[in-house]
Protein backbone atom coordinates (compact mmCIF):
# COMPACT_ATOMS: atom_id res chain seq x y z
CA UNK A 1 0.00 0.00 0.00
CA UNK A 2 1.04 3.57 -0.60
CA UNK A 3 1.23 6.58 1.76
CA UNK A 4 2.21 10.20 1.26
CA UNK A 5 4.38 12.05 3.78
CA UNK A 6 4.51 15.84 3.81
CA UNK A 7 7.18 17.77 5.67
CA UNK A 8 6.62 21.41 6.64
CA UNK A 9 8.81 24.44 7.37
CA UNK A 10 12.31 23.66 8.65
CA UNK A 11 11.87 19.92 8.04
CA UNK A 12 11.80 20.71 4.32
CA UNK A 13 15.43 21.75 4.53
CA UNK A 14 16.24 18.26 5.78
CA UNK A 15 14.00 16.02 3.73
CA UNK A 16 12.07 16.15 0.46
CA UNK A 17 8.92 18.27 0.92
CA UNK A 18 6.83 15.29 -0.05
CA UNK A 19 7.58 11.57 -0.16
CA UNK A 20 5.28 8.88 -1.54
CA UNK A 21 6.30 5.43 -0.40
CA UNK A 22 5.11 1.84 -0.32
CA UNK A 23 4.59 0.32 3.13
CA UNK A 24 3.54 -3.01 4.56
CA UNK A 25 0.27 -3.54 6.39
CA UNK A 26 0.68 -2.91 10.12
CA UNK A 27 3.30 -0.14 9.87
CA UNK A 28 3.06 2.53 12.59
CA UNK A 29 3.57 6.24 11.92
CA UNK A 30 6.77 6.10 13.95
CA UNK A 31 8.11 3.13 11.96
CA UNK A 32 7.14 4.81 8.68
CA UNK A 33 8.95 8.10 9.37
CA UNK A 34 11.89 6.27 10.91
CA UNK A 35 12.21 4.22 7.71
CA UNK A 36 12.01 7.15 5.29
CA UNK A 37 14.72 9.03 7.20
CA UNK A 38 16.99 5.97 7.25
CA UNK A 39 19.74 7.56 5.16
CA UNK A 40 19.22 11.07 6.46
CA UNK A 41 20.76 11.48 9.90
CA UNK A 42 20.04 15.24 10.07
CA UNK A 43 16.33 14.70 9.52
CA UNK A 44 16.24 11.77 11.90
CA UNK A 45 17.96 13.79 14.65
CA UNK A 46 15.54 16.68 14.13
CA UNK A 47 12.45 14.49 14.29
CA UNK A 48 13.37 11.70 16.75
CA UNK A 49 14.91 11.64 20.22
CA UNK A 50 17.69 9.29 21.24
CA UNK A 51 15.23 6.52 22.14
CA UNK A 52 13.80 6.56 18.60
CA UNK A 53 10.51 8.19 19.60
CA UNK A 54 9.20 11.40 18.08
CA UNK A 55 10.43 14.58 19.70
CA UNK A 56 7.36 15.39 21.74
CA UNK A 57 6.78 18.92 20.43
CA UNK A 58 6.61 17.80 16.77
CA UNK A 59 3.10 18.16 15.32
CA UNK A 60 1.86 15.04 13.50
CA UNK A 61 -1.25 14.84 11.37
CA UNK A 62 -2.82 11.77 9.79
CA UNK A 63 -5.28 12.75 7.04
CA UNK A 64 -5.76 16.14 8.70
CA UNK A 65 -6.36 14.75 12.20
CA UNK A 66 -3.88 15.39 14.97
CA UNK A 67 -1.94 12.39 16.31
CA UNK A 68 -0.20 12.80 19.67
CA UNK A 69 3.52 12.10 19.26
CA UNK A 70 3.32 9.81 22.27
CA UNK A 71 0.77 7.61 20.43
CA UNK A 72 2.45 7.54 17.00
CA UNK A 73 4.11 4.20 17.74
CA UNK A 74 0.74 2.49 18.17
CA UNK A 75 -1.05 4.35 15.36
CA UNK A 76 -0.99 2.36 12.09
CA UNK A 77 -1.02 3.87 8.62
CA UNK A 78 -3.48 2.77 5.94
CA UNK A 79 -3.40 2.79 2.15
CA UNK A 80 -3.76 6.33 0.78
CA UNK A 81 -2.93 8.04 4.08
CA UNK A 82 -1.35 11.45 4.14
CA UNK A 83 0.98 12.01 7.07
CA UNK A 84 2.08 15.61 7.78
CA UNK A 85 4.99 16.55 10.05
CA UNK A 86 5.53 20.08 11.28
CA UNK A 87 8.05 21.52 13.74
CA UNK A 88 6.51 24.44 15.69
CA UNK A 89 8.84 27.31 16.60
CA UNK A 90 9.17 29.33 19.80
CA UNK A 91 10.92 32.61 18.94
CA UNK A 92 9.45 36.06 19.14
CA UNK B 1 -17.00 59.83 19.62
CA UNK B 2 -14.15 60.69 17.31
CA UNK B 3 -12.50 64.08 17.16
CA UNK B 4 -12.09 65.84 13.83
CA UNK B 5 -8.42 64.94 13.86
CA UNK B 6 -9.25 61.28 14.43
CA UNK B 7 -11.81 61.29 11.64
CA UNK B 8 -9.09 62.54 9.34
CA UNK B 9 -6.39 60.21 10.65
CA UNK B 10 -8.56 57.12 10.24
CA UNK B 11 -10.42 58.27 7.12
CA UNK B 12 -9.31 55.41 4.89
CA UNK B 13 -10.27 52.69 7.36
CA UNK B 14 -13.51 54.40 8.35
CA UNK B 15 -14.40 53.78 4.70
CA UNK B 16 -13.89 50.11 5.52
CA UNK B 17 -15.74 49.71 8.82
CA UNK B 18 -17.40 53.01 9.63
CA UNK B 19 -17.09 55.42 12.56
CA UNK B 20 -18.82 52.82 14.74
CA UNK B 21 -15.96 50.44 14.02
CA UNK B 22 -13.38 53.11 14.74
CA UNK B 23 -15.12 53.84 18.03
CA UNK B 24 -14.83 50.16 18.95
CA UNK B 25 -11.07 50.33 18.35
CA UNK B 26 -10.81 53.59 20.31
CA UNK B 27 -12.57 52.05 23.32
CA UNK B 28 -10.38 48.94 23.27
CA UNK B 29 -7.40 48.04 25.45
CA UNK B 30 -4.91 45.44 24.27
CA UNK B 31 -2.10 43.89 26.25
CA UNK B 32 1.05 43.22 24.23
CA UNK B 33 3.44 40.77 25.88
CA UNK B 34 6.87 41.60 24.48
CA UNK B 35 8.43 44.60 22.72
CA UNK B 36 10.74 42.58 20.47
CA UNK B 37 10.51 41.07 17.00
CA UNK B 38 6.77 40.32 17.06
CA UNK B 39 5.84 43.09 19.51
CA UNK B 40 7.26 45.69 17.13
CA UNK B 41 5.02 45.20 14.08
CA UNK B 42 2.03 44.25 16.24
CA UNK B 43 2.17 47.40 18.34
CA UNK B 44 3.05 49.73 15.44
CA UNK B 45 0.04 48.60 13.42
CA UNK B 46 -2.34 48.54 16.38
CA UNK B 47 -1.21 52.06 17.33
CA UNK B 48 -1.59 53.33 13.78
CA UNK B 49 -5.04 51.75 13.55
CA UNK B 50 -6.13 53.67 16.65
CA UNK B 51 -6.58 50.97 19.30
CA UNK B 52 -7.27 53.35 22.18
CA UNK B 53 -5.05 51.82 24.81
CA UNK B 54 -1.97 49.66 24.45
CA UNK B 55 -0.13 48.17 27.40
CA UNK B 56 3.25 46.78 26.37
CA UNK B 57 5.42 44.75 28.74
CA UNK B 58 9.05 43.71 28.40
CA UNK B 59 12.02 43.43 30.76
CA UNK B 60 14.88 43.82 28.29
CA UNK B 61 17.13 46.70 27.28
CA UNK B 62 17.65 47.56 23.62
CA UNK B 63 20.78 45.88 22.26
CA UNK B 64 22.39 46.34 18.86
CA UNK B 65 21.65 42.69 17.96
CA UNK B 66 17.91 43.49 18.28
CA UNK B 67 17.91 46.11 15.56
CA UNK B 68 17.72 43.80 12.52
CA UNK B 69 14.10 43.05 13.40
CA UNK B 70 12.80 45.02 16.38
CA UNK B 71 11.65 48.03 14.43
CA UNK B 72 10.18 49.81 17.47
CA UNK B 73 13.75 50.67 18.49
CA UNK B 74 16.36 52.93 16.92
CA UNK B 75 20.14 53.00 17.09
CA UNK B 76 19.86 55.94 19.51
CA UNK B 77 17.85 53.74 21.91
CA UNK B 78 20.70 51.31 22.67
CA UNK B 79 20.81 50.61 26.42
CA UNK B 80 17.32 52.01 27.11
CA UNK B 81 14.54 49.80 28.44
CA UNK B 82 12.63 48.47 25.43
CA UNK B 83 9.31 49.64 26.86
CA UNK B 84 10.58 53.25 27.07
CA UNK B 85 11.74 53.17 23.48
CA UNK B 86 8.50 51.46 22.44
CA UNK B 87 6.41 54.09 24.23
CA UNK B 88 8.25 56.93 22.45
CA UNK B 89 7.90 55.34 19.01
CA UNK B 90 4.22 54.48 19.42
CA UNK B 91 3.34 57.95 20.75
CA UNK B 92 5.09 59.49 17.75
CA UNK B 93 3.13 57.23 15.41
CA UNK B 94 -0.16 58.12 17.06
CA UNK B 95 -0.54 60.79 19.75
CA UNK B 96 -4.30 60.14 19.88
CA UNK B 97 -3.96 56.85 21.77
CA UNK B 98 -2.72 55.93 25.25
CA UNK B 99 0.43 53.84 25.44
CA UNK B 100 1.56 52.33 28.71
CA UNK B 101 4.97 50.65 28.84
CA UNK B 102 5.71 48.43 31.82
CA UNK B 103 9.27 47.29 32.47
CA UNK B 104 8.57 43.92 34.08
CA UNK B 105 9.14 40.19 33.76
CA UNK B 106 5.90 38.32 33.14
CA UNK B 107 5.56 35.58 35.77
CA UNK B 108 2.88 33.40 37.29
CA UNK B 109 2.46 35.73 40.27
CA UNK B 110 2.05 38.98 38.31
CA UNK B 111 0.57 38.05 34.94
CA UNK B 112 -3.09 38.51 35.96
CA UNK B 113 -2.39 41.97 37.43
CA UNK B 114 -0.31 43.05 34.44
CA UNK B 115 -3.03 42.06 31.98
CA UNK B 116 -5.56 43.86 34.19
CA UNK B 117 -8.78 44.73 32.40
CA UNK B 118 -7.39 44.41 28.86
CA UNK B 119 -9.78 43.20 26.15
CA UNK B 120 -7.21 40.84 24.62
CA UNK B 121 -3.64 39.57 24.86
CA UNK B 122 -1.07 39.58 22.08
CA UNK B 123 1.53 36.84 22.47
CA UNK B 124 4.78 38.44 21.32
CA UNK B 125 7.13 36.62 23.68
CA UNK B 126 10.01 34.31 22.85
CA UNK B 127 9.34 31.30 25.05
CA UNK B 128 6.57 28.85 25.86
CA UNK B 129 6.87 29.21 29.63
CA UNK B 130 5.37 32.70 29.39
CA UNK B 131 3.07 31.69 26.52
CA UNK B 132 1.43 29.05 28.70
CA UNK B 133 0.91 31.67 31.44
CA UNK B 134 -0.72 34.04 28.94
CA UNK B 135 -2.93 31.17 27.75
CA UNK B 136 -4.08 30.42 31.30
CA UNK B 137 -4.82 34.07 32.05
CA UNK B 138 -6.75 34.43 28.79
CA UNK B 139 -9.04 31.57 29.87
CA UNK B 140 -9.31 32.81 33.47
CA UNK B 141 -10.36 36.27 32.24
CA UNK B 142 -12.31 35.08 29.19
CA UNK B 143 -10.35 37.26 26.74
CA UNK B 144 -8.70 36.24 23.45
CA UNK B 145 -5.05 35.38 22.95
CA UNK B 146 -3.42 36.18 19.62
CA UNK B 147 -0.54 33.70 19.28
CA UNK B 148 2.51 34.13 17.09
CA UNK B 149 5.99 32.58 17.03
CA UNK B 150 8.89 32.72 14.61
CA UNK B 151 12.27 31.26 13.78
CA UNK B 152 14.43 31.95 10.75
CA UNK B 153 12.15 32.24 7.74
CA UNK B 154 9.39 30.27 9.49
CA UNK B 155 6.47 31.29 11.64
CA UNK B 156 3.10 30.25 12.99
CA UNK B 157 0.02 32.07 14.24
CA UNK B 158 -3.33 31.19 15.80
CA UNK B 159 -6.19 32.95 17.54
CA UNK B 160 -7.60 31.57 20.76
CA UNK B 161 -11.02 32.73 21.94
CA UNK B 162 -12.07 31.32 25.34
CA UNK B 163 -13.99 29.31 26.25
CA UNK B 164 -14.86 27.66 22.93
CA UNK B 165 -11.76 27.34 20.81
CA UNK B 166 -8.71 25.13 21.09
CA UNK B 167 -6.17 26.73 23.42
CA UNK B 168 -2.40 27.01 23.17
CA UNK B 169 -1.98 23.85 25.29
CA UNK B 170 -4.29 21.92 22.98
CA UNK B 171 -2.18 22.99 20.00
CA UNK B 172 1.20 22.62 21.69
CA UNK B 173 0.99 20.14 24.57
CA UNK B 174 4.80 20.04 24.65
CA UNK B 175 6.85 23.23 24.21
CA UNK B 176 9.17 23.51 21.22
CA UNK B 177 12.81 24.14 22.21
CA UNK B 178 13.55 27.81 22.88
CA UNK B 179 17.22 28.04 21.93
CA UNK B 180 18.39 31.47 20.69
CA UNK B 181 17.33 31.14 17.10
CA UNK B 182 18.40 32.78 13.87
CA UNK B 183 15.82 35.21 12.51
CA UNK B 184 15.38 37.73 9.73
CA UNK B 185 13.15 40.71 10.53
CA UNK B 186 10.62 40.13 7.77
CA UNK B 187 9.43 36.93 9.47
CA UNK B 188 8.12 38.61 12.64
CA UNK B 189 6.92 41.35 10.29
CA UNK B 190 4.61 38.89 8.55
CA UNK B 191 3.49 36.96 11.62
CA UNK B 192 3.09 40.13 13.73
CA UNK B 193 0.87 41.80 11.16
CA UNK B 194 -1.27 38.65 11.06
CA UNK B 195 -1.65 38.87 14.84
CA UNK B 196 -2.57 42.57 14.56
CA UNK B 197 -5.09 41.75 11.80
CA UNK B 198 -6.69 39.14 14.07
CA UNK B 199 -6.85 41.55 17.03
CA UNK B 200 -8.47 44.27 14.89
CA UNK B 201 -11.08 41.85 13.44
CA UNK B 202 -11.85 40.54 16.92
CA UNK B 203 -12.38 44.07 18.29
CA UNK B 204 -14.55 44.98 15.31
CA UNK B 205 -16.47 41.71 15.45
CA UNK B 206 -16.02 41.21 11.73
CA UNK B 207 -14.51 38.68 9.36
CA UNK B 208 -13.42 35.16 10.19
CA UNK B 209 -10.85 34.54 12.91
CA UNK B 210 -7.88 32.18 12.86
CA UNK B 211 -9.48 29.95 15.47
CA UNK B 212 -9.08 26.16 15.60
CA UNK B 213 -6.52 26.57 12.84
CA UNK B 214 -2.77 26.91 13.01
CA UNK B 215 -1.38 29.17 10.29
CA UNK B 216 2.05 28.08 9.11
CA UNK B 217 4.31 30.45 7.20
CA UNK B 218 7.29 29.25 5.19
CA UNK B 219 9.03 32.43 4.03
CA UNK B 220 11.90 30.44 2.57
CA UNK B 221 9.57 29.02 -0.08
CA UNK B 222 6.81 31.64 0.19
CA UNK B 223 4.17 29.13 1.16
CA UNK B 224 1.35 29.60 3.62
CA UNK B 225 -0.50 26.56 4.91
CA UNK B 226 -2.75 25.74 7.81
CA UNK B 227 -3.53 22.75 9.90
CA UNK B 228 -6.78 22.18 11.73
CA UNK B 229 -6.54 22.01 15.50
CA UNK B 230 -9.15 20.76 17.93
CA UNK B 231 -9.85 21.18 21.58
CA UNK B 232 -8.28 18.34 23.50
CA UNK B 233 -11.01 17.00 25.79
CA UNK B 234 -8.46 16.32 28.52
CA UNK B 235 -6.73 19.72 28.24
CA UNK B 236 -5.92 20.98 31.73
CA UNK B 237 -6.41 24.63 30.73
CA UNK B 238 -9.44 25.01 28.50
CA UNK B 239 -11.48 21.90 29.26
CA UNK B 240 -11.06 21.68 33.02
CA UNK B 241 -11.83 25.40 33.50
CA UNK B 242 -15.05 24.94 31.53
CA UNK B 243 -16.04 22.10 33.83
CA UNK B 244 -15.34 24.19 36.92
CA UNK B 245 -17.45 27.04 35.61
CA UNK B 246 -20.39 24.70 35.13
CA UNK B 247 -20.00 23.19 38.59
ZN1 LIG C 1 -6.74 23.52 25.75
Amino acid sequence: MSVRIRFFARFRELADPEIVTEVREGTSITALIYAVTENNQAARDAIFDQEGGFRRYVILMQNGARIETTRAGETMVADGDEIAIFPPVAGG
Amino acid sequence: MLTEREQERYHRQILLFGEEGQDLLKEAHLFIAGAGGLGSPVSLYLAAAGVGMLTIVDHDMVERTNLNRQILHRDRDLGRPKVDSAQDTLREINPDITVRGINATIQADNVADLVGKADGIVDAVDNFTVRYLLNEVAFAKGIPLFHGAIQGFYGQAATIVPPDTACLRCMFPHPPPGEPAPVIGVTPGIIGTIQATEAIKYLLGCGELLTNRLFIWDGFRTRAEEIRVQKNASCAVCCRSMGEKEA
